[in-house]
């Protein structure tokens, strides 16, 4: 069974981000990572290869030239090989364009399961999956807690608010998988070496045969009309505990519509 | 009968001395299948010659614990000066009046030998009265024979009583057997130690009336006796701890100087430097295995007295870990004898050209199958190994050592500052965590999210170089930021970059004492910049972690933004920064003259650049950062500025300066859960609260959150009244700008 993990290379979150003049972020200015949500996605994948569930690991991803670090960090956690879309037509391009562009990979690479992470911690729209699932027109499940596969199925354990869900799914499928399926391991530096070695294809709209009209900042559906830093942190209310304390707290948490 | 005496005390020479010679033939290729070392223990005369007056000569490490030090240095030169009587001995074999030329038969000369016989005997009876009084069977875990081999420590004693006694009647008897070849006629035969020799003569007394006969038999039988006494004990030394007689000097001769402390060794493979962005493909990373030790790691474990002085000072041992660091030392020796049969078949079928013996292969071999079950045994145990534990016989469980004794090493050096013999355990202990990182991917998972911090993030809290200036908001003056005014060098008007640590920027009790250095260097006119968000983590969690590469890492960066800011001198607040700054950045090419606040704050009041006046009433004790203290012997300086605060009257604890108690928080065990045995901190924090002190100074970051923690876990109990911990700079600013010292508690334990 081939498994693609779609893995995102993030700006670094603790880092300070600047912005370009066309208002997308300057991915040169800072520095980049494998988004840490799609760390499980890509630890699912390498327990399943190790289980003897998957034949193969592909890892697969949309971005900048240092995305290749993202697909070294992924490749030292497990998988055999990647793919890395790469063209400057791709920049500034929304959830459509980039699910296009997906979806257009995965036919190249074929699959049997495509793992996500459950959303990414840049732009957290969490929506890729789904969109990649209706262009591809295959099964999806969304926010896997927990996952099996049996030959032709894949079953995922759902926490929702109100209960826990177990689904079966029919294969070729998309799984987004949560924070709750295990922290990925740590790399052994000999790991790290080791994914130095596997090989990474890159490929460009041309050859996924898409026009650079189709994705990109200019086609993008949603235009980003300014950015401002976020105010800072102000002190947060300290309630003295003088007899009230426990309904001052009440009422604060019940201003804000908390309870 | 001289010929019949002749040749029997030859026999016994040369056959005794055949036996042990096997032996130390065998050690010493068991010690070759050991790595070649790096530059740091290769042989130096001048430090040798020096090292070896000093701890063996002189005996000064032993020394510092006075009572065995006494009775050691009582033993060690009595034998010496028996090495004459021993001489004399065998030149005794061949001619009953054999002199040693110069010496010859002075009563000096024989008043001297005696006299340290008997000092040698006397030592003995103390080491027999220590021995009793700190055995392990009354005393527990809290002994420092526990773990150690007794049957056989006992019987060393026992034969240094044995070789002593024989040697003294066999002169007794000498002497009286001379006095009848007097009397018989020979006047000329020259008589020995007649008045000098106090002890043989009181054993020539007790044989006199034996008469002259049976005196001249007795002298012959004493002497084959003697010798066969002392050429016994001599292959028992070779199969015991006492091999440390022989192999203490050439370990002390080899051992890194000053001492094995301060900077870590790089990673080194086949004694080079690996070079983590392209390492050789059969490069060994740490130790995984007993022979990827260095031959002076293995000499280092042969050498080990079992002395326990290590283990008596450990933090871990104190509160009940699983680790003692001789009975680390003591394991890794076993196992490499166990083992060594199989190590010198690998090795010979090597040298032949033919692939290393296999574990099967072995068996066929003649290997013994202990050996072989031995090579098995993986070096460091699996994580959570219930059988694993440190027992009065030594360690059960799969691995050698096991996975939690390992862990739960603080770095702090206390072994390392207390052991006689320049055994080097924390330079091992790391060897072995790098293999298990590097390779295995094998550390207390917690420690994990600290790596990725550091990885992603350049701190340990993952908070980000954004937040490294906050800490100076508060302060009524300008923090000059490298960099932000467009300058690409460090302006000639700075005096010291002032370092500010992830702890200082990102820690909110640290923040406080980064502003009282700040706000105490900017009153004595001393000009400094700070890097901002330049600035990353120096690696050092990372590296007493093991993690070499992320050290590496994170240091070739830090280099590089120094030396390319034009740094020369730096001021940290941080012990562990203090000493990865000047002590392991030399290794990869930053040079710079390193100073801690502590020293710099003392010169800055000792050149009245800073005036203490208003008065501090208040008792202090200050706890020694290990690694500002032992492992970089700034003792002084932090007392001198204390010292210099009016009203502040400093009380030491029971365990300061060198034998200082680590806070818990060194070898990156500061980001690991602390679940087995007692609290290090509270421990320490116990002892500095016991002072009655009511300021608890340090001066690290690191220990001053441990001991605080420890105080406030006793304040929340009712205890400890009134107790502050603070930075040895908080309190020096209550003296000189009182308006601007935060006290009390510090604003939440936990960063933002
Ligand atoms: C208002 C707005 C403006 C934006 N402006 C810009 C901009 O100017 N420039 C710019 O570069 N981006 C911009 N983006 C971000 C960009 O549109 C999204 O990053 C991208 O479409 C993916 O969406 P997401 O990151 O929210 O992914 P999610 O839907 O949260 O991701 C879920 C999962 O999908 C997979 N995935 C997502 N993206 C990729 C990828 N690229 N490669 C492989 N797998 C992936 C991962 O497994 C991930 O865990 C903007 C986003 C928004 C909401
Ligand atoms: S360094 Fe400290 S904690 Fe580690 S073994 Fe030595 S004494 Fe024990
Ligand atoms: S390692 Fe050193 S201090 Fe510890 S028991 Fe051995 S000789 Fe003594």
């Amino acid at each position: 069974m081939k498994i693609v993990v779609l893995v995102k290379y993030v700006p670094e979150p603790t880092a300070t981000w600047k912005f370009a003049p066309d208002l997308t972020v300057d991915r040169a200015g800072v520095e980049g990572r494998l988004s840490e949500l799609d760390e499980y996605a890509v630890e699912q994948a390498a327990q399943l290869a190790e289980k003897g569930v998957a034949s193969e690991v592909v890892f697969l991803t949309v971005g900048p030239a240092k995305a290749t670090e993202g697909l070294r960090k992924a490749l030292a956690i497990g998988g055999n090989t990647a793919v890395h879309v790469v063209d400057d037509a791709i920049h500034g391009s929304c959830a459509l364009g980039t699910s296009l562009v997906l979806a257009k990979a995965l036919e190249k690479t074929g699959y049997d399961l495509i793992l996500t992470g459950m959303a990414s911690t840049d732009a957290e729209l969490s929506i890729v999956p789904q969109m990649v699932a209706d262009r591809l027109g295959i099964n999806q499940g969304t926010f896997a807690g927990e996952l099996s596969v049996d030959g032709s199925s894949v079953t995922i354990r759902r926490d929702t608010d109100v209960a826990t869900e177990r689904v079966t799914i029919a294969l070729p499928a998309i799984v987004s998988v949560t924070d709750q399926t295990g922290e990925a391991r740590y790399p052994a530096f000999k790991a790290i070496m080791g994914a130095k070695k596997k090989p990474i294809t890159t490929m460009s709209l041309a050859d996924l045969g898409l026009s650079a009209d189709q994705v990109g900042w200019a086609a993008a559906s949603t235009k980003v009309v300014d950015v401002a830093p976020t105010p800072a942190r102000t002190a947060g209310t300290i309630i003295t505990d003088d007899g009230t304390g426990g309904s001052q707290v009440a009422d604060f948490l019940a201003d804000r519509g908390f309870i | 009968m001289m010929a019949v005496r002749t040749i029997l005390g030859l026999l016994l020479t040369v056959g005794c001395l055949g036996v042990a010679g096997r032996r130390l033939f065998f050690l010493y290729k068991v010690g070759r299948t050991g790595q070649p070392t790096g530059p740091e223990h290769h042989f130096d005369l001048g430090s040798a010659v020096k090292a070896e007056l000093v701890e063996v000569a002189a005996q000064k490490k032993l020394l510092k614990w006075t009572g065995p030090g006494i009775a050691h240095f009582a033993v060690f030169w009595g034998f010496m000066i028996l090495l004459f009587t021993v001489l004399e001995a065998f030149g005794g074999l061949v001619n009953p009046q054999f002199q040693i030329p110069i010496f010859g038969n002075y009563p000096w000369f024989g008043f001297i030998e005696d006299l340290f016989a008997m000092l040698c005997v006397a030592a003995i009876a103390a080491f027999v009265v220590i021995r009793i009084k700190e055995a392990p069977a009354g005393l527990g875990r809290r002994s420092r024979f526990f773990g150690s081999h007794l049957g056989p420590a006992w019987f060393v004693l026992f034969m240094i009583f044995n070789v002593v006694w024989t040697l003294l009647a066999y002169r007794g008897a000498s002497i009286n057997a001379q006095r009848v070849n007097e009397l018989a006629g020979t006047p000329d035969a020259p008589l020995k130690f007649l008045q000098g020799a106090f002890a043989s003569q009181w054993f020539a007394s007790a044989f006199h009336g034996l008469g002259e006969h049976t005196n001249e038999i007795l002298e012959t039988v004493l002497l084959l006796l003697s010798l066969a006494v002392l050429l016994g004990f001599t292959i028992f030394v070779t199969y015991s701890k006492h091999l440390h007689i022989f192999l203490s000097i050439g370990n002390v001769a080899y051992a890194r100087r000053p001492r094995a402390l301060g900077a870590l060794l790089p990673v080194y493979s086949d004694g080079k430097k690996v070079d983590f962005e392209d390492p050789g493909d059969d490069d060994l990373m740490g130790v995984g295995k007993i022979e990827d030790f260095t031959w002076k790691g293995l000499l280092d474990f042969g050498t080990c007295t079992e002395c326990g002085r290590c283990q008596s000072q450990c933090p871990a041992w104190n509160t009940d870990k699983p680790l003692s660091p001789k009975v680390l030392i003591m394991a890794l020796r076993d196992h490499a004898l166990t083992k060594a049969p199989y190590l010198l078949a690998a090795e010979s079928s090597t040298a032949n050209g033919e692939a290393a013996a296999s574990a099967d292969g072995a068996t066929a071999n003649g290997i013994p199958a202990t050996a072989v079950a031995e090579a098995e045994r993986p070096l460091v145990g699996p994580m959570g190994d219930e059988e694993a534990h440190v027992g009065e016989h030594g360690i059960t469980g799969e691995g050698v050592i096991p996975f939690d004794m390992l862990w739960s090493c603080t770095t702090c050096g206390a072994c390392v500052e207390q052991c006689p013999v320049d055994i080097e355990h924390v330079d091992h202990i790391v060897d072995m965590r790098r293999y298990q990182v590097l390779m295995e991917s094998a550390f207390p998972e917690e420690a994990g999210i600290m790596l990725r911090n550091l990885e992603h993030a350049g701190d340990p809290w993952g908070l980000g170089a954004s937040m490294r200036l906050e800490w100076a908001e508060p302060l009524d003056f300008e923090v000059r930021v490298f960099g932000a005014e467009g300058e690409d060098k460090i302006p000639d008007d700075v005096d010291y970059l002032y370092w500010v640590g992830c702890a200082g920027a990102l820690d909110d009790t640290a923040k406080r004492t980064a502003r009282a250095v700040a706000t105490l260097l900017h009153e004595a006119g001393v000009e400094f910049m700070v890097l901002g968000e330049g600035e990353s983590c120096t690696g050092d969690p990372a590296r007493r972690m093991g993690h070499e590469f992320l050290f590496q890492m994170l240091a070739m960066q830090n280099v590089e933004t120094l030396n390319e800011a034009g740094a020369k001198r730096i001021v940290v607040t941080c012990a562990h920064c203090y000493n990865t700054l000047a002590n392991e950045y030399p290794q990869v090419g930053g040079h710079y003259e390193v100073v801690h606040h502590t020293t710099l704050l003392a010169r800055l009041v000792a050149e009245k650049k800073l005036t203490p006046i208003q008065r501090v009433d208040a008792s202090v004790t200050y706890h020694d950062p290990c690694y500002l203290g032992r492992h970089n012997r700034i003792f002084a300086p932090p007392r001198e500025v204390l010292g210099a605060v009016p009203g502040a009257v400093l009380t030491e604890m029971p365990r300061t300066k060198e034998r200082s108690f680590c806070c818990g928080a060194g070898g990156a065990r500061m980001w690991m859960d602390e679940n087995l045995g007692t609290r290090i901190n509270q421990n320490r924090a116990d002892e500095a609260i016991a002072t009655k002190a009511s300021l608890i100074t340090a001066a690290c970051p690191f220990c001053i959150t441990m001991l605080g923690d420890g105080v406030a876990q006793r304040q929340q109990e009712g205890g400890a009244t009134g107790v502050e911990v603070t930075d040895v700079a908080e309190v020096l600013l209550r003296s000189i700008r009182p308006d601007l010292a935060e006290t009390g508690a510090a604003p939440g334990a936990d960063p933002a």
